[in-house]
């Protein structure tokens, strides 16, 4: 029976920590992308609307890391992997084309405004989902 | 902003961060003396927001919209953080109130570079 062992919840123990970050997260990336759509979006259309999409992939993987139900785990893989995806792939384009980005997103030089952070967490987060898995039955 | 009290509050925070890390070295979950310190530094923060409000409608920040919800988020995240962290009565509870308080910290930070008033 999948009850009898059932797979360590990824929002327990150490989890909890990384949900808390994630959460600190999709609420400030979220904010800074409303502030600035709002107020000033014609001013650097793509790096807001980054901002926004990077919002939403952090509730996310917040929900999908806080959750439990099986599609939880599958919305967090996904997630997190775009999230490292995009991290990457901003981070490269900052760096090759800045002036493409007239203002900073998150991801923005790998994270850089935020000590990095955006570059280590989807890291941190696939190896917990990694080593959180169900056992096979 | 006011020097005194933003210190305070950049202070107490930063030792709510370490003790909060302190307890999980310890290997101890989160108890009652932690929500204390929660409590006196969520005062503190909630003195600065009042304050900040006050200030902020007497002058012009250029982002003054920014201002306001950092205000808000130094806060509201600890209290959250800190509910989330007792539903873990391991030493991880301590580590998430640790984030809570750092997230805080770099609000609070951010709440001094933003106050540039003018007018």
């Amino acid at each position: 029976m999948a009850e009898a062992r059932t797979p360590r919840a990824t929002a327990t123990g150490a989890g909890r920590v990384l949900v808390a970050i994630y959460g600190i997260f999709a609420l400030s990336a979220t904010a800074r992308a409303a502030v600035q759509i709002a107020g000033r979006f014609g001013d650097a259309p793509l790096a807001y609307l980054l901002s926004a999409l990077a919002g939403v992939v952090y509730i996310l993987a917040t929900v999908g890391l806080a959750g439990t139900r099986p599609w939880a785990r599958t919305l967090a893989w996904a997630a997190v992997g775009f999230e490292l995806t995009g991290v990457l792939v901003v981070g490269t384009l900052t760096v090759l084309d800045a002036a493409a980005f007239p203002d900073d997103t998150v991801w923005s030089f790998y994270g850089r405004g935020y000590g990095f952070v955006p570059l280590v967490l989807p890291l941190v987060g696939l190896w917990w989902l990694h080593r959180t898995r169900p056992s096979p039955a | 902003m006011y020097d005194a009290l933003a210190l305070a509050t950049l202070v107490a925070t930063g030792a709510l961060a370490l003790f909060g890390l302190v307890l999980a070295a310890l290997n101890r979950a989160p108890g009652r003396e932690l929500k204390i310190a929660v409590g006196v530094v969520v005062a503190l923060l909630a003195a600065q927001a009042v304050l900040g409000v006050v200030r902020a409608f007497g002058v012009t920040l250029p982002e003054q919209s920014t201002f306001l919800i950092y205000l808000a988020v130094s806060v509201c995240v600890l209290p959250i953080a800190t509910q989330f962290a007792y539903a873990e009565p391991t030493r991880w509870g301590g580590v998430v109130v640790a984030v809570g308080a750092i997230a805080t910290l770099v609000a609070v930070l951010r709440l001094q570079g933003l106050w540039v008033p003018s007018g």
